[in-house]
Parts: structure tokens; sequence; C-alpha cells
């Protein structure tokens, strides 16, 4: 979980959470709870009264087997494999339905229980294709993880296996493989409890059980893709990554999404192609364990192919390529001392540090207060979907905010606009957006600030609409959120700090970067990017997913 | 001992189809009494009869009841009459036969309970005793036996039938509550049970047509009288389906307790001529299967049953002679319970089909080396390991079957035809 500290106002997307498991164990609805005391495999163990015997195992960080059980969602007990046995008891239990009593001693590692869960693998598996080799899911499956932790048998089914439909399209982000699908019903529980849109269903029964959707009603809601993350194998999968890369040839590192205001915390999946996915990561004050479609798509902007790539000053149809470093520091001599005849253009997409660096060197050696707000989508900027998309489509707005406010900055898009016109601004230096997508007004705002006599435009996203122009323009490539480190608050007032992740473009600069080059200081070393894939430092490159995670991550 | 008509006494008269014909012969007399007692001296009687639930699991009545909380929730009663256990029709005679008996007893037993709404759901290939109790429950309500102040007592109950669309599981009955609900017909998790959340997550009772009908006779002639049926842990008499190799399949009505011998030899008209027993399954096609040696001494009670390794369970008895190959009889039954699996949970789900393609292999003249133990191994993995009991009813009769007659299997197996029928093709009705 990303360092994060709550301003106190709880939020809604985890009102939404329906988890009873997080309400009974974590204790977020009773801070008075009663402790009970039991005994997991011999241990000692501590849990809120009413906690089942799994969020007893789950806190603790013991070993359980299970696929359909989920902290977010209600509990299903059908995949039959988080058997434990408990003292007086001559049945198995499954440990997700059956709460904890004082005194209670369970345990999950005694042979009888081993071979039950072994033979409950054995009966996931006996239909599944096992086609591993053409899987996505391979390298980060439930069923893969588990069959090495708790299986390694050799299979005694000689039948031949149930046929069941394959490429499946669900909706427009999903594509089922039914005969991989082990019925667990996570995704039918989160499109019945979560997103509340009731697209999946359960269709037949028995062995010819499939996950499906009705006719017409395909699985179109904002947050389908959040199938596929809870989904144990390979039957659902994201038709935005399958087949594009192997689990095992990425990096994880988490960070949050900049798609809108909420900050989902979230991994984005990367190697030196540039990013390929992002999957959300548990946050109580912020996401709870979801994250909407729109944002999984906000690591293509990240991306090289829709990036600025070299700094240019374009003047009378002359065009003068160089390093952003090299701008940088002839833009410091050229704005230094302008005072009010140059402006500064903010969008939200930027950190808290960048905004403070940039406010204090207009503020000290520009000497111009003309500081202005650019805000994307006025009209929808308050909407909110009711779990986690929000309106105001900016990570950092309610930072920027705040930076303004301390800085004593009022003026309106207004007072811009009639300076432009009237000549008293001459220069506009604009910190433009990193998703240009959310920024429907991209067009007529670069037209409006070209009428400067001279533009200054940082930013990380290509635009033929800011190549086309033949003015006074500079253009100098900043470097996206996953390439610097900051902090970026969130609508709620959830400060969230971000590290660097990796490079996408080598040599462009974070707007802080560009103040000390534009003052004429030495930028550290260590923040000079450079390309190239790391390996992960354990294993190679190995994903941790939900079963070989150290617990306690929820 | 001879057949004993306690609750089918009257069921050879057609006129007892009809509320009129019902009430000449006492019907009803019951309620009105009943309206006019404590509920809970109606629970106490029940208790004190020893009546267990008929269904098949043999819960005892009254404490079942018994469960109920006192939160002021509303409470349903629903009586469970989708009888699908292959073997069993029981239900099928009484509610075509006397079905004010159980219009009658499910008003008593609501009345007890502090239930104002009962259904019956029934099972939707039963069309037939569907459209008979249709009428009888129209003619009540005409006769304000169901309804708002039944018989002026001040008590309201509605009672209205719910036609399922056949499946063995939603004769589970959280199946069955998730059916009435709407829903997929698909067991709930337990905790919470039906008495504390059941239908609609308020207090229910479900209960067996057999054991709501037996509420009539039990308050008019008292608990000491129906306890004179049947033994101390099995009282009362019990309505039995036969069916099989014998002369006169049907049901009987016999007290609990007596010898099972006796039921095919005597009610039954014995086997056919020259024809000998080879195996009975006792109770419905869930409950191991009995050898004809361990038929010899058995008694049709929980307790001895439960002392042989099987069941009472619903009183379907299937008698098996010397004629049939146990291999093709066990197919046909793991290929029900592969049909019927919901398909919630995994062993289950996987294990029917598993067991049958394999059983059904034999059959073809496919069967391996191995799969007798393969099939033992299954069927244990799959016994009590699920949210129902059908995972179990899929197990044991292949556990039985292939333990008790082993040398038939192994032979099939090796010899590639039946150790009974010969190289004869039997006509696989699964596939």
């Amino acid at each position: 979980m990303l360092k994060s500290a709550n301003s106190g106002q709880p939020s809604p997307a985890m009102e939404l959470q329906s988890s009873r498991a997080l309400e009974r164990a974590v204790g977020t609805a009773a801070p008075t709870g009663e402790m009970v005391a039991l005994t997991i495999n011999g241990r000692e163990v501590e849990v809120k009264k009413g906690a089942t015997i799994m969020e007893a195992f789950y806190l603790n960080n013991i070993d359980i087997a299970y696929y359909c059980w989920h902290p977010g969602l209600s509990i299903a007990g059908v995949c039959r494999l988080c058997m434990v046995e408990i003292e007086g008891n001559p049945r198995l239990q499954i440990a997700c339905n059956t709460q904890v009593t004082p005194g209670m001693k369970v345990n999950n590692n005694s042979a009888k229980v081993k071979d039950a869960v072994k033979w409950g693998l054995d009966f996931h598996l006996i239909n599944h294709p096992l086609d591993c080799p053409i899987c996505d899911q391979a390298g980060e499956c439930g069923l893969q993880d588990q069959y090495m932790k708790y299986g390694q048998y050799d299979s005694e089914m000689g039948e031949r296996k149930v046929k069941k439909h394959k490429v499946v399209d669900l909706g427009p982000r999903v594509v089922l493989d039914s005969e991989r699908c082990i019925l667990c019903a996570r995704c039918v529980r989160f499109t019945d409890e979560v997103s509340k849109s009731h697209e999946l269903g359960i269709f037949n029964r028995g062995d010819r059980a499939e996950v499906g959707t009705f006719d017409g009603k395909p699985l179109a809601n904002n947050y389908s893709v959040n199938t596929v993350d809870i989904c144990p194998v390979g039957a659902l999968t994201s038709r935005d990554f399958r087949f594009r890369q192997r689990a095992w040839f990425l990096k994880d590192a988490e960070t949050i999404c900049t798609g809108c205001s909420t900050g989902c915390n979230v991994k984005v999946y990367h190697n030196k192609e540039g990013l390929f996915r992002m999957k959300p990561v548990y946050n109580p004050d912020v996401n709870g364990h979801w994250m909407c479609d729109v944002g999984r798509d906000t690591y293509k902007f990240v991306n090289k192919e829709a990036r600025l790539l070299d700094a240019k000053v374009v003047n009378g149809g002359k065009t003068e390529h160089m390093s952003a470093l090299e701008l940088a520091k002839r833009l410091g001599s050229t704005l230094k001392g302008t005072g009010k005849s140059t402006a500064l253009v903010l969008t939200g997409s930027y950190t808290v540090e960048e905004y403070e660096a940039i406010l204090s060197y207009f503020k000290n050696e520009v000497g111009s207060p003309n500081v202005f707000h650019w805000i994307n989508n006025p009209e929808s900027f308050e909407s909110f979907d009711g779990l986690l998309y929000r309106g105001d489509k900016n990570p950092n707005t309610r930072g920027l905010l705040e930076v303004l406010a301390q800085a004593g900055i009022t003026a309106s898009w207004k007072d811009l606009t009639e300076a432009i016109g009237s000549g008293a601004i001459q220069t506009v230096v604009v910190a433009g957006p990193e998703n240009q997508a959310n920024f429907p007004d991209m067009k007529a705002k670069i037209a409006e600030l070209s009428r400067a006599a001279k533009l200054v435009w940082m930013g990380s996203g290509k635009s033929a609409d800011l190549e086309a122009l033949s003015g006074d323009v500079a253009l100098l490539p900043v470097k996206s959120y996953v390439e610097k480190s900051g902090t970026f608050v969130n609508h709620s007032g959830v400060r969230q700090h971000v590290d660097r992740v990796t490079t996408i473009v080598p040599g462009a600069l974070s707007l802080t970067e560009i103040v000390q080059a534009m003052k004429g200081e030495v930028i550290h070393p260590s923040e000079i990017p450079h390309a190239g894939f790391v390996p992960n430092k354990v294993g190679a490159g190995r994903i941790n997913n939900e079963f070989t995670l150290g617990r306690g991550v929820w | 001992m001879a057949e004993a008509k306690y609750l089918s006494e009257h069921y050879s008269k057609p006129e007892y189809k009809t509320l009129e014909g019902y009430k000449k012969l006492g019907g009803y007399e019951q309620l009105a009494r009943a309206l006019k007692m404590e509920p809970q001296k109606i629970v106490d009687e029940v208790k004190a009869s020893g009546l267990r639930g008929r269904g098949g699991a043999g819960f005892a009545t009254g404490v079942k009841w018994g469960f109920l909380p006192n939160n002021g929730e509303p409470r349903y009663l629903l009586c469970n009459a989708d009888e699908s256990e292959p073997g069993t029709f029981k239900d099928r005679v009484m509610m075509e036969k006397a079905p004010h008996q159980l219009i009658e007893g499910m008003l008593i037993s609501a009345f007890a309970i502090k239930s104002n709404k009962a259904y019956i759901y029934i099972r939707g290939e039963y069309t037939g005793p569907a459209a008979i109790l249709e009428t009888a429950i129209a003619e009540a309500k005409a006769a304000g036996l169901i309804g708002k102040n039944i018989l002026g007592s001040g008590f309201d109950c509605d009672l209205d039938l719910y036609l399922g669309a056949g499946a063995y599981i939603c004769g589970e009955e959280t199946g069955m509550i998730s059916s009435l609900e709407g829903l997929k017909g698909q067991p709930k998790l337990k905790p919470p049970f039906p008495a504390v959340q059941g239908y609609l997550r308020k207090p229910t009772i479900v209960n067996n047509v057999e054991t709501l009908a037996a509420v009539v006779p039990i308050l008019r002639d008292g608990a000491a009288v129906y306890r004179k049926y049947g033994t101390e842990k099995s009282a009362g008499t019990k309505l039995f389906s036969i069916s099989g190799n014998v002369n006169k399949p049907g049901t009987y009505e016999v007290p609990l307790g007596y010898p099972l011998m006796d039921l095919i030899n005597i009610e039954c008209g014995g086997l056919k001529p020259g024809r000998t027993l080879k195996a009975v399954v006792p109770g419905g096609s869930s409950a191991p299967v009995l050898t004809a040696a361990e038929c010899q001494n058995a008694t049709l009670d929980y307790e001895n049953l439960a002392a042989l390794g099987s069941m009472l369970g619903s009183g379907a008895i299937i008698v098996i002679d010397d004629s049939n190959c146990m291999v093709d009889v066990l197919s046909t039954i793991s290929h029900f319970y592969h049909h019927e699996s919901c398909g919630q949970c995994t062993p289950c789900r996987e294990g029917t089909g598993w067991m049958e393609r394999i059983i059904h292999g034999i059959v073809h003249g496919h069967g391996n080396e191995g799969d007798v133990e393969l099939l033992l191994k299954i069927a244990d993995q799959m016994k009590g390991r699920t949210i129902c009991a059908l995972s179990d009813a899929a197990a044991l009769p292949v556990l039985s079957f292939v333990e008790k007659f082993k040398d038939e299997f192994e032979y099939f197996i090796r010899e590639k035809k039946s150790k009974v029928r010969g190289g004869q093709i039997y006509a696989q009705v699964s596939q």
C-alpha cells in the first residue's frame, strides 16, 4: 500500500465496499471490537470477534488454499479448498464460512486436510484444458500457484474432458474461456455486489455450467476489468492485455492512477517497451480493492508512441532541435526577470513538489504573479459515479488548488484571455496536460494561448496541434507520472506519495528539474534518467499475485 | 404384523379428495380444535409424538420447529413436495388421494409455529397432483379455511402452490428456498439455517408432505397413540414406495420397524417366479445398497438401517433381483446425479461427471484396471465436502455398489462384458 494520509473524510468508495470480511476483521465497523483467541496449527492468534477462520488465517499470514473467497466480496463457499480441521468436529469445515469461537483449535496441516485440499485441486483441474502455454494467466495463475503449493500429484483423470465455449465476448473489454473457468463465481458476485450492474450469471448446471451474459446485455460497465483481476484462472482475460506480453516478462511497481481525482492505488506492469497494464492495489482509504476501466487505459498516454520525444524551438519557420536540458537552460535566461509580461498556465496533472518549485521560480526569478489554472471539463467537474470514477479527471487538482491558495493566486482564465488580447502578456508558459484525452478543449486552448507572442509548452504528450504551430513556440518534453517521484492529493485530501517506476522517454524532465535547469543548478545524477530493463530483484521476473504474496496485503 | 393404514385410512375412497368427502370423514375437525389451543401445546404434542421428518433426513419435527427465533419477524412454512429422489412416489399418492389432509396439516402446523404464510413447493413434473392440489386449495379458500380469520379464530394464514421447474436439487431445503425466491435453484451456505434465515431471509420451516399430513392424526389421537406404532426411536407409521422387481410395486403404509423382507414378500407379493433377491436400495437412490444377506434381518426404521450402513431416507425401496447387472444399475444412478448436480461446489460438480464417465466407460467395455479403486477414491473425497448433501448422495451409491459388488465391476472391466447379462447390449439410458 502506498504511503498515504487520510484527511479524515470517509471515502464513499469505501462505504460501497460491501465487504463483510473487511467490516468484521479489519474492524472499520467496530473500533472497540472484542478479541477472540484461537489456535491455528498450534500457534496462538487473536482476531476480532465475529471474524471467520479464513480471516484469522489471512490476517496472521498463515497459508491456506482458496479460490472463491475474496475479501471484497460476499462468501460463496463453493471452491471447497479452504478446508480446516476443527478439534472436536469429525467433519472438515470450510474456513471462509466458519466463525471463530474462543479457544477453537484449528489446523490445515494434518494429513486429512492436505488430502482433501489435494483432491479439491484435482477436482478443479480434471476438466481444465491445461493450456498454460497459450494462456495469458500463466505465470500468475491461481491454479498453477496452488498446484505447486498444495498439489504436486499425478492426475488420474483419463476420461474425456467437458467441452465448453471458448473466446466468448462478454463485453468490449473482457473475453471468456469457459473451459478454463473454475466457476468460483467471483465475477458474478462482483457484478452483483460491487458494480451492481448484474450482467453476469452462471447458466446451466453441473459440469455443464458456464458463466455468461443475457442476450443484448453485455458486460459493459465501467468496472468490468476488475472481473479479470479477481478471476483466479485464465477464464476472463482483458481484451486490451491478452496476447501482448507474458506475465513473467513484466515488472510491477505500485503507484496511483492519474485518470481522475480519486487517485486509485495501482500496480503498473512494465518492461523496457513501456507499460502494459494496470491493476488496482487495495487501499481502504482510497479505492478499496477496485479501479475503473477508464483508469486502466491511462497507461497508454505514458508510452512512447504517445509522447513528445524531443525538445525544439520553432521560430518563423525555422526549427531548432536540442535536448530538454539545453532548452530549459536557455529558457532560464530568456524568462528571468520578464515580470508581468510572462504568464504561467498550470493543469492538475503534476505533483505538489513540481507546483511549489515552479511557482517559487515564477515569484522569485521571473517576478510574475500571473498564474492561471486550466480546468479541463468544468461542466462535469463535480460529477461522481458513486463508486470510484470522478468528473474531475486530474490526479492533483486539490494539490494544485492548495499550492495556488498558499501563493495567494486568484486570477481567473478570463484575466488571461484579456491580457493576451491586450498584449499585456507576451509570453505564456504552459505546464500542459499529461492525459490529453481528458482535455477536450486542448485544441481551442492551444489556439487561444498561441495568440501570445511566445508560447512555451511543457508537456509529456505529442500533439498535432502543437506541431502545427508556426509562431515563436518552444516544446519541452516532461516526465510522465511514472518517471518521477512526488505527491498527489486526491479529491478528499488523501496525500499520496508515489515513487518513480521507470523511464519511458530518456531526456524528459520533471517541472522541478526544469526549474533547477532554468536556475542553472546541476541536476543530481540519480535524477538523470536512463532507459533499459532492470529485472526484478528477487527471482527472474516472478509476478506476485494474491495466491503467492505474503499475507496482510489487503 | 401387517400393513397399518393410519395416515392412508381413507385413501381408497375417491370422495376423500373433495372438501365435502374429507369433512364427512372427520376432516378439518382437528384444525378447528387446534385453533382453540395454545400454539405451544401443539408443538409440544408433535415433539412428544416423536415424529421425524419424512423427507429423508429424519430430523425430529418438533425440535426443528423449536429452532425458530422469537424475534417478531414474519415466519414462513414451506411444504416440500419436490419429491425427486429416484424411487420415491409416496408424496404423490398422498397429494392425489388426500390433498385436504396435507392442507389441514399445514394449517395446523402454521398455527403452531405462528406463521401466516405457507407455500407448497411441488416438483415441475407433478402436474397431475398440482391440479388436484389447486382444486383443493380453491375449495378450502372458498370455505374460509385458508385466508383471513380462519374459522372465526382470528388466525390468518395464506396458502399457495408453487410449481418448480423440475430439478432434484430443489428438493434440498435451501435449494428449494432459492427457487421459491425466484433465484437459480442452488442450495445456500449454512449457517444461517432456514429456521433462522430462510425464505426471503426470514425464519422458515421446511417440512415434507408426509410429515405435515401426519400432524393431523397426531393431534386427533394424541402423541401416546401415535407412539404405539413404530419403535422407540422411530415412532409412527410411514408410507413406503416400493419399485423394482416385485410382483406388486406401489405405496404401502406400515409401522416403522416393519421387517423389510415381510414388506417385499407379503405386501408386495414377493419376487417374480424363479428369481432370487440380489440387493435392495432401502431409502431412495442415494441410500447405500443392501445385499440380499443384509436384507434378511433388516427392519424399516431409522436406527436399524443406519446400523446396516444405509438409511431410511424417503422410504423408497428399490428391489433388485438377480437378473440385473449392478454395473448397469450404478451407471443409471450416477448419470442421474451427474445430470442433477447444481454445479456450485467443485467436488460435486466435477466428481459426479468424472464418476459417470468412468462407469459409463466400464459399461461400454472401455474399463481400465484401477477404475474400481479410482471410483472409491473419488467418491470418498466427495463425501461431506460440499454445501448440501447431493455430493454425498452421489458418492454413497458408488461406494456401496462398488464395495459390495466388486466382483461384478472387476469382471466387467476384465472381460469387457457383464457378468450377469453377458455381451448383450445394454440400452444405456444415459447416453
